[in-house]
C-alpha cells in the first residue's frame, strides 16, 4: 500500500469574522497518507461540517480562518498552493443533504458530466460522459442509460447520495470529504451506502475523511478515529482502542450514549392478552390506496398502495410500536389510526364501536378517546397562542366551560406533565423542544384518553429529555391507563419502550412480535436486515453481513407480484415470486409473513 | 406526449376564455348607455328614422339573437362591419349619413389585421427595451444583495414605478423630438416611429421584471445547491450563467405573461399620444364612436393574444423546470 502523505493540517484554526467570537475550530491537527480512511466523531455542533468546508477551502461567508495550515500534496491550499490544487478536481466533498445538491432544473447524469469536464477540461465531453455512465453502474444505480436523463426530483434519497458520490469520485480526486453522508438515510439503504463508499476508497485509492455523527458508523471503517468536541480533537487513535480504552471524558459519555439493544435480554414486559379479553383498538384489513394523476398521459391514473391490508389488534394499556423504513406507509398508517383520513376498506373498532359508523358530531366525541401526537412540535404549535389558550381548545370544541373551571383544569394538566403553571399565559417561542412537546401531551391528555398514537413523537429529542418523557409516558399509563402506539423509524427507542412490535414493509405488515422476541431471534428476513443495519456498537445476535440488503424498495404504484420483499430479499426462491405470503401466526404471538417459515412448520410437521 | 397533451388541453381551455370574453363584452357593450344608432344617423334624425336604421341593423333583436347571429359570422372568420367606417377608410363624421347596413364599411377584420402588426411591432419592441434594461441591473442587484448594485436596482424600479406613463410620454415628445429633433413622435411612417413610444412602454414593465429577477436570483443564490457547486469546481461564471439564472427565470417568465396585461393596457395610451397606427389607437376612437362590432373585434383578438402567449410562457416554463405542473 502507497502511504505517502496527502493531507498536512496544522494548527487549524477557523472562527466567526467578528474578531470577538470563540473560534469555531481551535488548532486542529492532522496528517492523512493516501489511501488512508480517517473517522471524525462529532455529534452535531462539534463542528464537523465548518472542519469539513475548511479543508475544501468553502468556508462560508461569516467565517474566516484565523490560523493555519492546510497542504495538499505540499502546496498549501490556503495560500501560495491555491492555484496548483482544485477543488472538485483534487478534494472533493460529499455531503448531508444529497438531494439539495444539484441543479433541480438540469438531468443528474448532464450535471456530473458536466463538472467532470469543467475540472478536467482535457477530458473531452463524450469520455466525460461514458466515464461518468460507467460510475453510475458502478454504485450500482439501476438502468445507468436512463438514470443519466433523470432530473434531481426523480431520485430517492440513497439513489441521489450515490449520484453524489459519481459526483466526488468522478474526476479522481486524492483527498474525499464524507460529511456525514448517510445521516438523512434509512438504515438500510445507510448500510449499503457506508459499504460502497468503503468498497470505492479501497479500490480508487483516495484518501478519505469520513465525518460523522454516529460512533457505529465510523466504526464500520474501523480505522483511525479522532472525536471532535467544541472544535478541538480531544482524541485521536484507531477506532478499536478508541472504544476500548477512550482518553478523555467526553468521549466515554459518547460511547455510554450510543444506543444498546442487545445489551440485556430484558425489556419492557410483554402483556400477554389474557383469555376472552377485547382489544381496545382492532384494525381489521385496512387498505388505503392514493390515486395520482400519471403525467404525460390524459385520464390515467397509477395507484399508489400506501397501506395494503393491516390487520392489528392493539389490546389495553399495551405499548405498540410500529416500524419501518420511509416510505414503507407508516404516516399513512398513522392518520388511518388517527381516523383523520378513512381507510378505502376494511374497519377500525375502537373500543367495541366502529369509526366508520359514526356521524360527525359523535365522532368529535369518540376523538376524546384516541389522540394523535405529532413528531415535530414547532409546526403542531399555533405561534401566536398563548400555552393556556392551546390546551383549552381541544376542551372548548367540545363544549362551553366556565373560566375558571377551565384554568384549574388546564393548569392541572399541565403540571400533570411536568410543564410550569406561569407557562400559562406565554406564548411557545421561547419554550426547548421537549417543553413543546409537553405541551402536545397536555392538549391531548386533557381529553382523558384511552389511547395515545405518538407519530415519531420522541424523534426530534435528545437523549436525555427522550429518555424523561418516556419516564413520563410510564408514569401517565399507570396513573390514566392509558395505551400507546408508537410509531417510529428507532428501532432503540422501540426496543427501550415497547411491549410489542409490528414491522412494515411497502404497506403491509411482515412480522408482529413481542419486543424480546423481535430483537432476538427475527423470523422475517426484513427484520433481520432492519436490525442488521442498525447502527450500534454491539455485537449483534445473528450475522449482520448475511442481511445486507441490495437495492430499494419497489414503488408503491409498481408492486410485483408475490412477496413484496422478494426483489431485496437474500433468501428469495421460485414460490416467493408468485404467491403472497400472508401474516400468520406461527407460535403464539409471533406473527409474521414469510414462506421460508411454512417450510420450517413443513419439515417440524414431517 | 406530455407537450401534446399540455397543447390540446390549454387550447381548449383557451377557446372556452375567448369565448366568454365575448360574451361579456358583447352584453356589456349592449346594456351600457350609449346608442351606437344616434351616433351613426346624427343628433338631428328623427327618433322614427333611429329606430327604423337600428331594426334593420338587427340592434333591437334580443341579446342572445344578436350574439348568435355574431357567433355564425366569427366562425366563418367574419368579425361584421364597423359602423363608422367605410372602406375609404375615412371616418364617418356625424355630419354626412353613411348608410351602416351598406357592403361598403370597412370590414373589422381587415381593420384589425391591418393594426395588428404595428401593435405587435410596437409591443415587441417595448419588451426588448425592457429586458434590455433590466437584465443587467436585475442581475447585479441580485448578485450583490448587499452591495450598491441592490441599491441601484431598488432605486431604478421605484423611480420607473412612479413616472406616469403619458406624462413621459409628453416629456419626451418635448424633448427629443421637437427641441432635439432627434427622433419622430407622431404618426407612423417607418420603424424609427416606434422607439419612442416604446421606450415609455418599457419603462412602465421594466421596474416589475428588475424586481423580480433580484429576488429570485437573489434567492437561488442562497439555494444549497449553488454553494455546493462552488466545492464541485464549477466556475463562477457557470454557477451564476448556467445553473442560477436558469433557475431564477422560472418567476420572470411566468411574470411576463401576466405583464402582458399591463403592455396592453398601457398601449391604448401610448397609442393614442402617439397617434401611432395600432389596435390601441382604434379601440379608442372605435369606443369614442360605439363601434361595437370593432370593439367586440379587438376585445376578441386581444384576448386570443393573451391566452396564446400564456400557454407559450407555461410551456417555457416547463422546459426550463420539468418540477412545474403543466
Amino acid at each position: 500500500m502507497d502511504l505517502s502523505l496527502i493531507l498536512e493540517i496544522d494548527d487549524l484554526t477557523v472562527g466567526a469574522t467578528t474578531p470577538a467570537a470563540a473560534p469555531i475550530l481551535d488548532r486542529i491537527s492532522f496528517r492523512l497518507s493516501t489511501s488512508e480512511i480517517f473517522g471524525v466523531y462529532g455529534e452535531s455542533g462539534a463542528g464537523k461540517t465548518v472542519l469539513s468546508r475548511a479543508l475544501a477551502n468553502w468556508l462560508p461567508e461569516s467565517l474566516e480562518y484565523r490560523a493555519g495550515r492546510v497542504a495538499f500534496a505540499g502546496h498549501d491550499i490556503l495560500g501560495t498552493g491555491a492555484r496548483e490544487v482544485r477543488i472538485g478536481r483534487d478534494i472533493a466533498y460529499i455531503g448531508s443533504k444529497p438531494q439539495s445538491s444539484l441543479d433541480p432544473t438540469v438531468p443528474v447524469g448532464v450535471q456530473i458530466a458536466e463538472k467532470l469536464h469543467s475540472v478536467r477540461p482535457e477530458w473531452n465531453g463524450r469520455e466525460c460522459r461514458d466515464r461518468v455512465m460507467q460510475l453510475l453502474d458502478e454504485v450500482r444505480i439501476p438502468s445507468t442509460k436512463e438514470r443519466y436523463w433523470d432530473y434531481p426530483s426523480k431520485f430517492s434519497g440513497g439513489m441521489m447520495q450515490r449520484a453524489m458520490i459519481v459526483d466526488a469520485i468522478c474526476a479522481e480526486p486524492a483527498v474525499l470529504i464524507a460529511d456525514n453522508v448517510t445521516q438523512p438515510l434509512d438504515v438500510t439503504i445507510a448500510a449499503q451506502i457506508v459499504a460502497l463508499l468503503h468498497d470505492l476508497c479501497t479500490r480508487h485509492k483516495m484518501a478519505t475523511i469520513y465525518l460523522s455523527s454516529s460512533l457505529p458508523t465510523l466504526g464500520q471503517f474501523g480505522d483511525r478515529t479522532a472525536v471532535l468536541y467544541q472544535g478541538r480533537f480531544v482524541e485521536q487513535q484507531a477506532f478499536a482502542e478508541l472504544l476500548a480504552s477512550p482518553q478523555s471524558d467526553y468521549t466515554r459519555k459518547a460511547i455510554a450514549s450510543v444506543p444498546r439493544m442487545w445489551e440485556t435480554a430484558e425489556g419492557p414486559l410483554a402483556r400477554r392478552q389474557a383469555q376472552g379479553e377485547a382489544p381496545l383498538m382492532k384494525v381489521e384489513n385496512v387498505h388505503r390506496t392514493y390515486r395520482a394523476r400519471k403525467r404525460g398521459t390524459f385520464n390515467t391514473y397509477s395507484n399508489v398502495q400506501a397501506v395494503r391490508g393491516v390487520t392489528l389488534d392493539i389490546m389495553p394499556r399495551e405499548n405498540f410500536g410500529i416500524v419501518g423504513e420511509s416510505g414503507c406507509g407508516k404516516s399513512t398508517l398513522t392518520r388511518l389510526l388517527a381516523w383523520l383520513e378513512t381507510p378505502d376498506s376494511g374497519s377500525i373498532v375502537l373500543n367495541g364501536t366502529s369509526l366508520g359508523a359514526l356521524s360527525s358530531r359523535d365522532l368529535i366525541r369518540k376523538r376524546n378517546e384516541f389522540q394523535l401526537l405529532l413528531q415535530d412540535p414547532y409546526n403542531a404549535l399555533p405561534p401566536r397562542t398563548t400555552v393556556g389558550r392551546m390546551i383549552e381548545e381541544s376542551l372548548l370544541i367540545r363544549g362551553s366551560f366556565k373560566r375558571a373551571d377551565l384554568r384549574k383544569r388546564v393548569i392541572a394538566a399541565m403540571a400533570e406533565v411536568g410543564l410550569a403553571a406561569e407557562l400559562y399565559d406565554q406564548l411557545p417561542n421561547a419554550l426547548s423542544t421537549g417543553e413543546r412537546q409537553r405541551i402536545s401531551i397536555a392538549r391531548a391528555l386533557i381529553l382523558d384518553p384511552k389511547l395515545l398514537i405518538l407519530d415519531e413523537t420522541l424523534s426530534a429529542l435528545d437523549q436525555r429529555e427522550q429518555g424523561r418523557l418516556i419516564e413520563l409516558f410510564s408514569k401517565l399509563q399507570d396513573k390514566n391507563d392509558l395505551t400507546y402506539v408508537f410509531i417510529s423509524h428507532d428501532l432503540a427507542m422501540v426496543r427501550k419502550v415497547c411491549t410489542r412490535i409490528a414491522v412494515m414493509y411497502l404497506g403491509e405488515m411482515v412480522e408482529i412480535a413481542d419486543n424480546r422476541d423481535l430483537f432476538f431471534d427475527p423470523q422475517h428476513p426484513y427484520t433481520k436486515a432492519l436490525l442488521s443495519a442498525a447502527p450500534t456498537l454491539e455485537e449483534k445476535p445473528f450475522d449482520a453481513s448475511d442481511f445486507l440488503l441490495e437495492g430499494e424498495p419497489p414503488s408503491p404504484i409498481d408492486i410485483p407480484a408475490g412477496c413484496s420483499f422478494a426483489s431485496r430479499c437474500p433468501k428469495a426462491f421460485g414460490r416467493c415470486r408468485v404467491e403472497t405470503p400472508r401474516l400468520v401466526e406461527h407460535s403464539p404471538g409471533r406473527l409474521a409473513a414469510c414462506h421460508l417459515l411454512d417450510g420450517d412448520e413443513a419439515q417440524a410437521a414431517a | 406526449m406530455l407537450i401534446l397533451e399540455f397543447l390540446v388541453k390549454r387550447i381548449a381551455q383557451g377557446l372556452l376564455i375567448v369565448f366568454i370574453t365575448s360574451l361579456i363584452i358583447f352584453t356589456l357593450l349592449r346594456v351600457v348607455p350609449g346608442d351606437p344608432v344616434r351616433l351613426i344617423v346624427g343628433g338631428m334624425a328623427p327618433p322614427d328614422v333611429v329606430e327604423k336604421v337600428a331594426t334593420k341593423m338587427g340592434l333591437r333583436d334580443p341579446i342572445i339573437v344578436q350574439y348568435g347571429r355574431y357567433m355564425r359570422g366569427l366562425l366563418q372568420g367574419d368579425l361584421g362591419q364597423s359602423y363608422l367606417r367605410p372602406r375609404s377608410g375615412m371616418i364617418a363624421a356625424g355630419g354626412q349619413y353613411v348608410d351602416p347596413t351598406k357592403s361598403d364599411m370597412a370590414p373589422v377584420t381587415d381593420l384589425i389585421l391591418e393594426r395588428l402588426p404595428f401593435t405587435l411591432q410596437l409591443g415587441g419592441m417595448a419588451l426588448l427595451f425592457a429586458l434590455l434594461i433590466s437584465f443587467p441591473v436585475g442581475i447585479a442587484g441580485g448578485l450583490h444583495q448587499h452591495r450598491w448594485q441592490n441599491a441601484l436596482a431598488f432605486g431604478m424600479q421605484s423611480l420607473f414605478v412612479s413616472i406616469p406613463n403619458f406624462w413621459l410620454a409628453i416629456v419626451l415628445i418635448l424633448f427629443l423630438s421637437v427641441k432635439l429633433k432627434l427622433l419622430p413622435a407622431l404618426g407612423y411612417q417607418g420603424f424609427s416611429y416606434v422607439i419612442l413610444p416604446a421606450v415609455v412602454l418599457a419603462v412602465e414593465i421594466a421596474p416589475f421584471i428588475i424586481r423580480t429577477l433580484t429576488t429570485s436570483l437573489g434567492e437561488v443564490m442562497q439555494a444549497p445547491f449553488i454553494d455546493e457547486a462552488r466545492v464541485r469546481g464549477l466556475s463562477r461564471r457557470r454557477i451564476v450563467y448556467s445553473h442560477a439564472l436558469r433557475n431564477a427565470a422560472v418567476p420572470l417568465v411566468n411574470l411576463l405573461g401576466i405583464q402582458l396585461s399591463t403592455l396592453i393596457g398601457g398601449v391604448l395610451v401610448i397609442e393614442y399620444i402617439f397617434d401611432y397606427p395600432g389596435l390601441g389607437n382604434l379601440t379608442v376612437v372605435s369606443v369614442v364612436g360605439r363601434d361595437f362590432p370593432v370593439i367586440q373585434g379587438i376585445a376578441i383578438t386581444t384576448s386570443a393574444v393573451f391566452v396564446f402567449i400564456n400557454i407559450i410562457v407555461d410551456l417555457v416554463a416547463y422546459l426550463i423546470d420539468p418540477r412545474v405542473e403543466i
